[in-house]
C-alpha cells in the first residue's frame, strides 16, 4: 500500500516539514547567518574595533595555541568547571524534581523558593549575596566554626577553592534544569507506576525502569543546554571573582571578552570563540551519537 | 494494630518532608533574606552591620531613592519597559518555537540534520562575541535605540526552546497523531488540536524561563536601547554602581529586590499549568 | 581567493555603517543642531548631569541635547560598540587610562582651537589644569575635576593606638612602620587594600623623578627595578606580618578592593588606605558618616620627591564622528565654567578645574568635601608634575600582564619578586615595542 504513495507522501513531508521550521529558517538567513559569518572572518584579522580589521590569517590561532599560557588556562579552567558543575547541577536538579513532584500541600511554596536563587543568578547584587556565603567572614566560616572546625579560610579568594565556590554557585542555581526534569515528570503516566506497584516494584526499580527511560529525551535536552551552557559560561566569574584568584577562575568566554572589550583584540576574541565552537560541536556530537543507546522515545518506540 | 499507625506514620513523614525541605530552602534562599534585610537598612548600616539580618533602625529611605530613578525617570519606566519587552518575547518565542519545534519533531524531510546542527551551533557562540556584528547588522536596519532588536528574532524561535519543545513533543505517543491523520485531518490540525494541548506544561515551563530571561538579560537591552527612557530594569539597575565614585547599595538592594517581585509573582501564578501533565489529563491509554 | 571577498565583505560591513552614520549630516541637514552626551556614573552623577543638560537647553534653544549614561562596567561595552558602528555620541566622558587609546585611533576632535575662540574659555582655569588633557602638546579633552591620589588615615585610630600622624612628606619606610605598630597596639590590619595596583607602581618611579614608560612609548621607561622589588618585599612582608590584607581575603571579602564601600577601612579594620582623593565621600558615607578621616598624599621614597600629581578624575572629549563638534564643545564650556551647573553638580567628579567655580563652591560643601578640596589645593603646591597620559596598550599590559602575571603571583607566592620585575620588564617591553 505504500509504495505508490511513498513519493507523495515524502513530496507533502517536505512541504510540511519546511512549512513548519520555515519560521525559523528565514529568522537564520534574515537575521542570524550575517552576523555570524562576519565573526567568523573576523578571527583571521586583527581588529580592534575602532578601525577596519587587517587579514592576519592564521595569525591568531597559532598565538592562541603556542604562545598564550593564560589561554590554556582558561580551556582548564572551563572544562574543570564543567565537568564538576554540569552533573553536579542535574543531579541536584532531577532529585529536587522528583522530592517536589508530590501534590502535598505547600509544594508549590517550595518549589517558588527552589527556584527563586535562579532568578537572582544575573542580578549585580548576586555578587555581593555571594560574599555572605562564601567570604573570610561569610556564614560558610561561621557554620564550619559552629561545628567546631577551626576556618578562615577565604573561599573565593583562595586559588584552591575559588572555582568550587562557583561549582556551588551552579549548582544552588539548579532551578531552570529542575523545571525542566518538573514538566518532563508530569509527562510520564501515573498508570505505570500504579502497574508497576501492583506488581510489587520497589521504589529504585521503579525509578530505573520507569522514571529514567521516560525522563531520558529531556535528560538529553538537559545534558546538551548544560554542558553548552557550562563551556561558555560567563557571568558568574566576571561578576564574582573577576577571573581571579590566579586566573584560576578566568573561564574561557570571560577570557575572550576581555580580549575582546579590554584590550580590543576582538580578531583575537573572534578566532577563540570559533575554537570554542568546533570543540562544543564536537562533544554535542558525541552525545547525541551515545543516544540512541539511551535515550528513550515514546513515539518511536518498537521501530 | 495497623489500622491505627498508617495515619500516624503519614503525620511523621509529612513532618520530615516540610521538616528537611523547608530548611533546605531556608539555605537556599539565605542570600536573598539578606537582600531583603539590607534594602531595608539606611546607608551607613549596610556595610557596618553586614551579617545581620534584621535592620537596627529599618527604613524605606533605599526604597524611595531607588525608585525615583535617574533625572525624572522612574523605576516606573523602567517595570514598565520591561513588562512590554518580556510579554512580547515571551509572546513570540514560546508559540514560534514550538510550531518550529513540531516541524523538526515529527516530520522527516530532506536537510532535517543539516538545520538542525546549524540551529544548535546558534548556540554555542558566546554572546560576547556577536554583540559588534549585530549591532553593526542591525545599525543598517536603523533598528537601534528601539525594542526591535530584542523583540524581532523572537519571532523565528530560539534554538533553546525549540530544542526543549521537541523532546516533550517526541515523549508524546505518535499514534495520537496518526489516529487523527488516519481520520483525515491534516498536520496543521493535528498540531493545534491533538498535540498543542497536550504541550501546555512545558510551553509554560518556557514561558517562565523567556520571562525571567528577559530579566536577566542586560548585555542586549545595554547596546541597543541609547535613551534612558528605554532602559529596562536590569539596566537601570546596573546603573547605579559607581567604583570610581559613590554608589548607593541600599537603593541597588531595594531596587533589585523590589524587580524580582513580577518574576516570582509569575512563577507562582503559573505554578498550576505546570502541575497539569499528561498524566492529569487521562489522555494515555 | 576566500580572504580577499571575506576582507572585502568585512569592509564593506564595517566601512559602510561609519560612512551611512557620517552622511546622515549631509542629506538631511536639521535646523537644529543636535547633540548626544554619554557618561558614566552612579545615580548622583546620573541625578546631576542630567539635570545640568535640562539648565543648558533652556539658556541654548538652538540646540537639542539627547544623552545616556551607564555604570563605569557597562560603559566601555557600549561606547566601543558605538564606536565600532560609527555611532558615537558626540560628547563623551573619558578616562585617563585609556584617552590615549582612543586618541591614537582617531576617534576624538582636538580642542585647541575651541579653545582659541573662547567657545570653552579657559581665563579662570589654571594652564597646569588644561594640560591634564593634552596628548603630544595636542588638547583632547578637558578635565572635569581634579583629584590626586591619596592615603586615606583613620586618625581615630591612630590616636587609639597612641601613634603621632606622619609628616606629610613620609617615606615608605615610615608607612611599614605605622602599619606593624598599628597591628601591633591594635590587632587590626594596619594597611587596607588595593595595594598591589599599578598607581602604587607609577607613584614610586614619580617619586624618583622617572616614569614606567620611555618618552617613545616603547619600552619600560626606568633602568633600575630595584624599587619595584622592594616594594613588592614590602608588601609581603607586610602580609606576613598581618599588617596588610591577604589578597585572598581582598578577593574574597572586600570585592577584590574594587568597590570603595567594600573596604576594611569601613569595617574599622584597617587604618591606612590607598584611595583617589574624591572617594573619601564613599568611604565617609559607607562607614556612617561619624569617622575622623584625613587625607595624606603618598610615601616617597627616601630622599625622593612627592609621589602626587593633579589628575583628571574624568574628562569630557568630543567625538570625531560627531556632526556639530562645536556645539559638542560649547556644551563643555558650559559645563566646565557655568556657576550654576556647578552648583547642581557639586563637585561630584571631582575638584572643578576653573578657580571662578571652586570659590563659589567651597562655602557650600560638607565638611568631607572641603577636606577634599584642600588636599587637592595642597597637592596643586606641593605635588609633582602631572605624567605623561597612559602609553597606548597600557590596558593590555596591566590586564594581560601585570595584575595576572606580575603582582599576583608574588602575592600568591608563586615567584619572587625578582623573578617578578624580570618578567615585567621582558614581556612588558614586548608588549609596548608594538607601540
Amino acid at each position: 500500500m505504500r509504495d505508490p504513495l511513498s513519493k507523495t507522501r515524502k513530496a507533502r513531508d517536505a512541504r510540511d516539514g519546511y512549512g513548519f521550521i520555515s519560521l525559523w529558517l528565514f529568522g537564520f538567513f534574515a537575521l542570524t547567518l550575517i552576523p555570524l559569518l562576519f565573526s567568523f572572518f573576523l578571527s583571521f584579522t586583527d581588529y580592534d574595533l575602532l578601525t577596519p580589521p587587517v587579514w592576519s590569517g592564521l595569525n591568531n590561532f597559532k598565538t592562541m595555541f603556542t604562545k598564550d599560557p593564560r589561554y590554556w588556562k582558561s580551556v582548564f579552567a572551563t572544562f574543570y568547571y564543567a565537568i564538576a558543575a554540569v552533573p553536579l547541577r542535574l543531579v541536584v536538579a532531577l532529585g529536587v524534581a522528583m522530592i517536589l513532584n508530590t501534590n502535598r500541600r505547600g509544594v508549590s511554596l517550595y518549589r517558588a523558593l527552589y527556584y527563586a536563587p535562579s532568578i537572582v543568578g544575573s542580578s549585580v547584587a548576586v555578587a555581593v549575596m555571594w560574599r555572605q556565603y562564601f567570604g573570610t567572614e561569610g556564614i560558610f566560616n561561621a557554620l564550619l566554626r559552629a561545628v567546631g572546625i577551626p576556618s578562615n579560610i577565604s573561599w573565593t579568594g583562595d586559588p584552591r577553592f575559588a572555582i568550587w565556590t562557583l561549582i556551588l554557585l551552579a549548582a544552588w542555581q539548579f532551578g531552570s534544569p529542575m523545571l525542566v526534569f518538573l514538566s518532563g515528570l508530569k509527562q510520564i503516566p501515573n498508570e505505570l507506576y500504579e502497574s508497576a506497584s501492583i506488581d510489587g516494584a520497589s521504589g529504585i526499580r521503579k525509578f530505573f525502569r520507569i522514571t529514567l527511560p521516560l525522563l531520558s529525551p529531556v535528560i538529553l535536552f538537559n545534558l546538551i543546554m548544560q554542558m553548552i551552557h557550562g563551556l561558555i559560561v560567563f557571568t558568574p566569574a566576571l561578576i564574582i571573582t573577576g577571573g581571579q584568584p590566579l586566573d584560576t577562575t578566568n573561564f574561557y568566554a570571560l577570557y575572550l571578552y576581555r580580549r575582546g572589550f579590554e584590550t580590543f583584540e576582538m580578531g583575537y576574541a573572534s578566532g577563540m570563540a570559533w575554537v570554542l565552537l568546533v570543540v562544543i560541536a564536537l562533544f554535542t556530537f558525541i552525545i547525541f551519537k551515545t543516544s540512541s543507546q539511551w535515550v528513550f522515545y515514546e513515539a518511536e518506540k518498537g521501530r | 494494630m495497623g489500622h491505627a499507625t498508617t495515619p500516624f506514620k503519614k503525620k511523621i513523614h509529612t513532618m520530615l518532608f516540610h521538616l528537611s525541605v523547608g530548611a533546605f530552602a531556608f539555605l537556599m534562599i539565605y542570600p536573598i533574606l539578606w537582600l531583603a534585610a539590607s534594602s531595608f537598612k539606611p546607608g551607613g548600616e549596610i556595610w557596618s552591620r553586614v551579617l545581620s539580618l534584621i535592620p537596627q533602625h529599618p527604613t524605606f529611605e533605599n526604597y524611595m531613592n531607588g525608585w525615583k530613578g535617574f533625572g525624572g525617570i522612574t523605576f516606573g519606566t523602567f517595570f514598565k519597559n520591561f513588562f512590554i519587552i518580556a510579554a512580547l518575547e515571551t509572546l513570540f518565542v514560546v508559540t514560534s518555537s514550538t510550531i518550529v519545534a513540531y516541524g523538526f519533531a515529527r516530520i522527516d524531510f530532506p536537510g532535517k540534520n543539516l538545520w538542525f546542527s546549524c540551529m544548535l551551533a546558534t548556540l554555542m557562540l558566546p554572546v560576547q562575541i556577536k554583540i559588534i556584528p549585530q549591532y553593526i547588522f542591525f545599525g543598517y536596519l536603523k533598528w537601534i535605540n528601539t525594542f526591535l532588536p530584542l523583540i524581532v528574532p523572537k519571532l523565528f524561535g530560539e534554538a533553546f526552546y525549540i530544542f526543549m519543545m521537541m523532546q516533550f513533543i517526541r515523549g508524546i505517543p505518535k499514534e495520537l497523531d496518526e489516529a487523527a491523520e488516519i481520520d483525515g485531518c491534516g498536520r496543521l490540525y493535528t498540531f493545534t488540536h491533538i498535540l498543542l494541548p497536550l504541550l501546555k506544561p512545558p510551553m509554560f515551563t518556557a514561558a517562565i524561563f523567556s520571562f525571567y530571561w528577559s530579566w536577566g538579560d542586560f548585555l542586549a537591552p545595554l547596546i541597543y536601547l541609547n535613551n534612558p527612557k528605554l532602559y529596562t530594569l536590569s539596566v537601570a539597575l546596573r546603573s547605579f554602581a559607581d567604583p570610581g565614585g559613590m554608589t548607593d547599595w541600599g537603593a541597588i538592594f531595594a531596587m533589585s529586590f523590589l524587580s524580582l517581585v513580577p518574576v516570582l509573582v509569575l512563577f507562582v501564578s503559573f505554578q498550576r499549568y505546570l502541575t497539569q501533565g499528561i498524566a492529569s489529563t487521562g489522555l494515555k491509554g | 581567493m576566500v580572504k580577499k571577498i571575506g576582507l572585502l565583505l568585512i569592509s564593506i560591513f564595517v566601512l559602510s555603517s561609519v560612512a551611512m552614520a557620517a552622511g546622515k549630516s549631509e542629506t538631511a541637514k536639521p535646523r537644529k543642531a543636535e547633540i548626544k552626551i554619554i557618561w558614566w556614573g552612579s545615580q548622583t552623577r546620573h541625578e546631576g548631569t542630567i539635570k545640568v543638560i535640562e539648565l543648558y537647553k533652556k539658556t541654548h534653544p538652538n540646540v537639542d541635547i539627547t544623552y545616556e549614561f551607564s555604570s563605569w562596567a557597562d560603559y566601555w561595552t557600549k561606547v566601543t560598540t558605538m564606536a565600532a558602528g560609527g555611532q558615537l555620541p558626540d560628547v563623551m566622558q573619558q578616562d585617563y587610562a585609556r584617552i590615549a587609546e582612543w586618541v591614537k585611533r582617531g576617534l576624538h576632535v582636538q580642542l585647541d582651537e575651541y579653545v582659541t575662540k573662547k567657545i570653552i574659555d579657559t581665563t579662570n582655569i589654571e594652564p597646569s589644569l588644561i594640560d591634564t588633557g593634552r596628548i603630544d602638546g595636542k588638547l583632547w579633552a578637558i578635565n572635569l575635576g581634579s583629584n590626586s591620589h591619596s592615603m586615606i588615615l583613620d586618625a581615630d585610630m591612630f590616636k587609639k593606638a597612641g601613634i603621632p600622624l606622619p609628616p606629610k612628606d613620609w617615606t615608605w619606610e615610615d608607612f611599614e612602620k605605622i602599619a606593624l605598630q598599628l597591628r601591633e597596639k591594635l590587632g587590626i590590619y594596619g594597611y587596607g587594600v588595593h595595594m598591589w595596583n599599578d598607581q602604587i607602581w607609577k607613584a614610586i618611579y614619580i617619586s624618583r623623578g622617572e616614569w614606567i614608560y620611555a618618552p617613545d612609548n616603547k619600552s619600560i621607561g626606568y633602568k633600575d627595578d630595584t624599587p619595584f622589588i622592594q616594594y613588592l618585599e614590602m608588601m609581603k612582608r607586610l602580609v606576613k606580618a598581618g599588617a596588610m590584607t591577604p589578597r585572598q581575603e581582598e578577593i574574597s571579602q572586600y570585592a577584590g578592593g574594587t568597590q570603595p564601600e567594600q573596604t576594611p577601612i569601613i569595617f574599622g579594620k584597617a587604618a591606612m588606605q590607598h584611595q583617589w582623593s574624591n572617594q573619601l565621600s564613599a568611604v565617609d558615607k559607607a562607614s556612617g558618616g561619624k569617622r575622623n578621616f584625613v587625607l595624606y598624599p603618598l610615601p616617597r621614597v627616601k630622599g625622593g620627591k612627592s609621589a602626587n600629581y593633579i589628575k583628571a578624575s574624568q574628562y569630557f572629549s568630543v567625538s570625531s564622528q560627531s556632526k556639530f563638534p562645536e556645539e559638542a564643545a560649547r556644551f563643555i564650556g558650559f559645563f566646565t565654567n557655568d556657576i550654576d551647573a556647578n552648583k547642581i553638580l557639586m563637585a561630584e567628579r571631582g575638584v572643578p578645574i576653573s578657580s571662578k567655580v571652586r570659590e563659589a563652591l567651597l562655602p557650600l560643601l560638607p565638611p568631607v568635601q572641603k577636606e577634599v578640596f584642600s588636599f587637592v589645593e595642597y597637592i596643586s603646591k606641593t605635588g609633582s608634575p602631572c605624567p605623561p597620559p597612559d602609553a597606548p596598550r597600557h590596558g593590555e599590559l596591566i590586564n594581560n600582564l601585570y595584575q595576572p602575571e606580575v603582582v599576583d603571583k608574588v602575592l600568591f607566592d608563586i615567584i619572587d619578586p625578582v623573578t617578578a620585575a624580570k618578567i615585567l620588564r621582558e614581556r612588558g617591553n614586548a608588549i609596548l615595542s608594538k607601540n
